[in-house]
């Protein structure tokens, strides 16, 4: 196939040629058809002039003289040159002869001509619609060949483009036209592949680093347990009593290998959602026994820390979740809360239903507050605050990550509101439907 | 008490014998694969068999199965497993006494052993 600027300019050539010989032609045909209806005025002239010729006068024969040049064919000129000469000459006779041969002639040549002016009346006729017949082919053949050559696969790789955007690559043309638009269509098939070719490697290497992550976790828990395991042994007495020295040392030993698994449970758990294998076990629980579980499993860290924990009743609640993995937001919010709270602080929780009608938990400290450019940083992975060396504080700096990773998929947003010197206020949500199911749940029990 | 331990993990081995014989106070003979435990199983008398989930050459859950069919008076059996799920936990309550989930807290392990008889009987 050829280019399409070669076929547009071949069927520009053809139809500009065709229009061209067209007009060619209507114009000898329009000037032969000017000429004769002169020759014809010209010969209505003079016959009236010439109705009496023994009348004429000088002044008029100058005059009927002017045309004699222009009379053809010249068989005419010659006839009207002696009735002239016949006019001048004075013979009566003569004159009335050759006036009525010049007559009858001009009367045959009058007929002809306007024979002749008919037919290249109907010939121009012709012309004209020939014309107009050409342009309208021409036009309808320029739109079906527009049609067939750039809108129709345009239109097509349009809307493949369109399936691409949507995920859905459908490139199935053998071999795309050897033209621009065929060109563009190779193009973009080229393109598509190569984005395709590339995603694929990115999944294989985000699942090849997931695999990692989890694989790497797993063995190094494996040591982990026997060395947690041995610890406590030691701790219990079970091989004899240890002076204070070892002790302390024993206490290190422990803090930090607890340290170590909460780590390492962290990665584990943030490589499984960023893998998208973290199943969630939803199920139906009262909020109000999940709040207080909560409570309940930090009384320890608050009493050391020297914070009251406060919450207001609520009236009972169900919803519908993966209990396990609530509980561990909210117990995160509250404890990064408890640890960074002052001696003698209060950290209050608070769950009521917002504008959105939805459940919103609110964690509220009295501590020194997160500066505005930290407040994105924190749920990052691996990431504090920078400000955040507290000696209360060993947390592994991915249970914010974790946090938000769970409550978005639980379908909430988390977020935090603080005012530097003043505290913060750490929230998240949980989607109407998750606790609007309510009464149907109990309607589904009874 | 007589206690049969099979843990293929060399070190979790030591630390469950030592944990059980210093702190429960019972008589621990420790194996490391699932067909030494079967044969022991078969062979000797023990009070308890504690059987890890995850064993080279034949698995805990099979070695219960094995033994329940071929030991005319089956002793308990419980379960070592790191598993979670909780079609897993059913089937090691079906096919033993009970289970108790890895990382164990050797602490607290004669404890929960005796937890676990004593919700049995």
């Amino acid at each position: 196939m050829m280019s399409i600027r070669l076929r547009l300019f071949i069927l520009f050539t053809l139809f500009a040629g065709s229009t061209l010989l067209l007009a060619l032609v209507s114009y000898q045909n329009f000037s032969l058809f000017r000429e004769q209806r002169r020759q014809l005025e010209m010969s209505y002239i003079i016959r009236d002039e010439m109705i009496e010729p023994g009348l004429l006068k000088p002044d008029s024969i100058r005059h009927l003289q002017s045309y004699r040049a222009r009379l053809l064919p010249e068989r005419r000129a010659e006839e009207f040159v002696k009735v002239l000469q016949a006019v001048t000459g004075g013979n009566q006779r003569l004159l009335r002869e050759r006036h009525q041969v010049f007559v009858r002639n001009e009367a045959e040549f009058t007929r002809v001509t306007r024979e002749q002016l008919d037919f290249l009346e109907k010939r121009l006729l012709y012309y004209g619609s020939v014309s107009l017949v050409i342009l309208a082919l021409g036009f309808g053949l320029l739109q079906f060949f527009m049609h067939r050559a750039v809108i129709r696969p345009m239109g097509e790789l349009s809307r493949k483009m369109v399936d691409f955007l949507h995920d859905r690559y459908t490139y199935q043309f053998s071999v795309p036209a050897a033209d621009e638009i065929g060109h563009m269509q190779s193009t973009f098939n080229s393109l598509a592949q190569r984005v395709i070719s590339n995603m694929e490697q990115l999944k294989t290497l985000d699942q090849a680093k997931s695999e990692f992550l989890s694989i790497a976790s797993h063995e190094l828990r494996t040591p982990l347990t026997s060395i947690k395991g041995s610890l406590s042994l030691l701790r219990s007495g079970v091989v004899g009593k240890m002076n204070d020295m070892a002790e302390n040392l024993l206490s290190i030993a422990e803090t930090e290998t607890d340290r170590l698994i909460r780590l390492i449970n962290d990665i584990l758990d943030l490589a499984k959602i960023e893998a998208r294998k973290l199943p969630l076990h939803p199920g139906w629980s009262s909020w109000n026994d999940l709040l207080k579980t909560s409570l309940d499993s930090l009384e320890g860290l608050a009493r050391q820390a020297q914070v009251e924990l406060i919450t207001a009743e609520m009236p009972p609640l169900e919803v519908y979740i993966d209990r396990d993995r609530m509980q561990q937001v909210l117990t995160n919010l509250l404890s990064n809360a408890i640890k960074f709270s002052p001696q003698n602080g209060t950290v209050q929780v608070h769950c009521e239903i917002n504008d959105k009608q939805e459940l919103i938990i609110e964690v509220r400290d009295r501590g020194r507050g997160i500066a505005p450019e930290d407040q994105e940083v924190i749920f990052q992975k691996f990431r504090q605050a920078s400000s955040s060396r507290h000696p209360l504080v060993k947390g592994t700096g991915l249970g914010l990550a974790i946090a938000r990773a769970l409550v978005e998929q639980h379908g909430g947003v988390i977020g935090v509101r603080s005012t530097s010197g003043v505290g913060s206020t750490f929230y998240y949500t949980i989607p109407e439907w998750r606790y609007g199911m309510a009464p149907l749940k109990q309607a589904e029990a009874a | 008490m007589r206690i049969l331990l099979a843990e293929d993990d060399p070190n979790i081995s030591i630390i469950a014998k030592l944990s059980l014989e210093k702190l429960g106070g019972f008589e621990v003979t420790a194996v490391n694969d699932g067909e030494q435990a079967l044969a022991a199983a078969l062979t000797q008398l023990y009070d308890l068999i504690l059987l890890d989930e995850m064993m080279p050459k034949m698995n805990g859950l099979k070695v219960c199965q094995e033994y329940k069919s071929r030991c005319p008076a089956p002793r308990p059996v419980i379960f070592l497993s790191a598993k979670s799920q909780e079609a897993d936990l059913r089937e090691f309550t079906e096919n033993g006494v009970g289970f108790i989930s890895k990382p164990f807290d050797p602490t607290q392990l004669a404890t929960q052993i005796e937890a676990i008889l004593a919700s049995a009987a």
